[in-house]
């Protein structure tokens, strides 16, 4: 199973958004789906119409750092969300996101070239190649476990086909 | 994913750790292994580890004698759905027999699984929040991950990491009078950004840290997460030994980096030159010495939050608040990190003293930090906190400012009711 190419239209969000800014930490105990009329409110209400409506986001420098909690990058998903691109991210942000089957990708310049809301970008996890315009980005290709995690769906879904699959082997 | 090989460069302590989690003679920084953690941890937050549990298929935890809970955020509660969600953590922990389960009131978990000797020199340790740094006060290898990947720990005993690049920060010279190692702690993410150490873990060295206290180290490796850290340790020595003897739950091996080791990074820092600082609101990095925020009125105080909140702290605070009142416009909330610390600070009277000056003494907790529990500010306030972040919104109301500081500036702050320089109240 490989992750799939991720196309789409962006969000540009600006630098230094904390991930209390994402999702403040009253609204954790929402229901996912309840967590995104919330969601990057506390930045304005355009970046949360943009979240809700497209699936990429272009972030600026430490996007999602501060508190670990998990509820900012479950919100992200919930409203549609499936990567972002730019950073550099902070690295319990990066880990919840990709938990939460939302593809991160570092790739400051991108970020840094003048992309603009709504167009279009296409990411090949495999090859860490981002296609934007006639541009090429070449980044990190994404480490096989966060391949797989992504191509499962979320963490969730990785763990429980493991253990299926664990289940199975033991004849139980 | 994990290959044994024969590397034979000196290695960092992060290195030697991940090395014997992984099963590995020696590993390389950005190597990705699997590990099994040696304990991990979580507070109220565990609920959504639990809801992810379930949602994995998963029925038995892995290792149950190495995972523990405390709950901290939001104790006492205020809500039916915070109290069914408490109910259901205090289930989970009993019906998985978690070696130890710590009921609301004990103290900030990171304070307190230091406190019980279950965080422990040379330990990988696992916990759902973002201060777990604050383990490499004992030399523990501490680092934070989400819910749901703990929820993934519970059901396997394991996960991956990336092995970390390490800064090596070489303290030197001696903390001045009034002047504690939140102000160093502080000087050092002004000088870093938010992700400045991103993706690395920190070791501290030098005569300036072993002259440290295991509170003071604490506060170092805690704010490690306010520039991106993976990890943050103080090595073993003599002070580490004299907290750990008698209190370690577990058999522990202390470790120490290689002569040789490798360091992506390495800075100095002279205690001697410290200043007070105080961090402008919005921003964890934009510290200044407390002479240009001076007379900057402030409507609430809160000493308290796993950064600096222990018996060390709260004896500052006193000494500066004896014989004196807080400023009649201003709260000053004190919330001691832990039962222990409050029990000390009873028995040395300092805890009379905060009181009779006017504090207002909450249940140990994260209380007033992460804005979802007590102390939310209103349109327009502002804070002066010891707490570790400052982001707009943080406590509760993004029209509130926060600013960080030391105890002793925070004390001396709610006698005046504006920033002030502690020092003039400790000559």
């Amino acid at each position: 199973m490989e992750a799939e190419i991720i196309a789409g239209s962006v969000t540009v969000l600006g630098d230094f958004i904390s991930a209390d800014a994402v999702l403040p930490a009253r609204y954790s105990f929402l229901a996912p789906a309840d967590m995104v009329q919330h969601v990057l409110t506390e930045v304005s209400m355009e970046a949360n119409a943009g979240v809700r409506t497209r699936t990429i986001i272009v972030a600026g420098e430490a996007f999602g750092y501060g508190t670990g909690r998990e509820s900012p990058a479950r919100a992200l998903r919930a409203a549609g969300v499936r990567a972002i691109v730019g950073g550099p991210f902070s690295r319990m942000f990066f880990r919840n996101a990709i938990n939460n089957g939302v593809l991160v990708i570092d790739c400051p310049e991108l970020a840094a070239c003048g992309v603009a809301d709504g167009e279009q970008l296409q990411i090949d996890p495999t090859g860490g190649v981002i296609r934007w315009k006639d541009r090429t980005f070449r980044t990190m290709p994404a480490p096989e476990i966060i391949r797989r995690i992504i191509a499962s769906g979320s963490l969730i879904e990785y763990g429980r086909a493991l253990l299926q699959a664990d289940r199975g082997a033991s004849g139980s | 994913m994990t290959s044994s090989r024969n590397v034979a460069s000196p290695q960092t302590v992060a290195q030697k750790i991940l090395a014997r989690a992984s099963g590995n003679d020696a590993v390389a920084p950005n190597q990705i292994v699997e590990v099994t953690p040696d304990f991990c941890y979580s507070h109220d937050y565990a609920v959504f580890a639990i809801d992810a549990f379930a949602q994995m298929g998963a029925t038995d935890v892995v290792a149950p004698e190495r995972l523990a809970i405390c709950l901290d955020h939001g104790f006492p509660v205020n809500t039916a759905r915070d109290a069914n969600n408490h109910m259901r953590v205090r289930d989970f922990a009993r019906k998985q027999k978690f070696r130890a389960f710590f009921e609301g009131g004990t103290g900030i978990a990171h304070q307190v699984m230091l406190e019980k000797g279950l965080v422990i020199p040379g330990a990988l340790v696992l916990a759902s929040d973002s201060h777990t740094p604050s383990g490499g006060a004992v030399g523990a290898l501490a680092i934070g991950i989400g819910e749901t990947e703990l929820a993934f720990v519970w059901a396997f005993g394991r996960t991956w990491l990336k092995v970390p690049e390490t800064i090596r920060v070489t303290l030197s010279g001696a903390l001045p009078q009034g002047i504690q190692a939140k102000d160093a702690t502080l000087s050092l993410v002004k000088r870093l950004g938010v992700l400045g150490g991103a993706y690395k873990a920190i070791e501290y060295h030098g005569p300036g840290a072993s002259a440290l206290t295991v509170s003071e180290r604490f506060t170092f490796c805690n704010m490690s997460a306010e520039i991106g850290a993976k990890c943050s340790m103080f090595p073993h020595d003599a002070v580490t030994e004299a907290f750990v003897r008698g209190r370690a739950q577990f058999a522990y091996e202390p470790v120490h980096a290689d002569a040789g080791a490798i360091y992506c990074e390495e800075i100095a820092l002279d205690l001697a030159q410290i200043e007070p600082m105080v961090v402008l609101p919005g921003r964890e990095d934009r510290g200044v010495p407390v002479s240009e925020a001076a007379g900057r009125k402030i409507d609430q105080v809160f000493i308290g939050s796993c950064t600096n909140a222990r018996a060390d702290d709260l004896a500052l605070a006193a000494r500066i608040l004896k014989g004196r009142h807080v400023h009649p416009q201003v709260r000053l909330l004190v919330v001691p990190a832990s039962r222990q610390v409050e029990i000390d600070a009873a028995r040395s009277g300092d805890l009379a003293v905060l009181l009779e000056a006017g504090a207002i003494l909450m249940p140990s907790g994260c209380a007033v930090c992460a804005g979802t529990h007590q102390g939310v500010l209103g349109d327009g306030e502002v804070c002066l906190s010891t707490s570790n972040r400052n982001m707009p919104g943080r406590m509760g109301n993004n029209k509130a400012e926060i600013m960080l500081c030391s105890p002793a500036t925070a004390a001396a702050s709610a006698v005046t009711g504006v920033v002030t320089d502690a020092r003039e109240f400790l000559e």
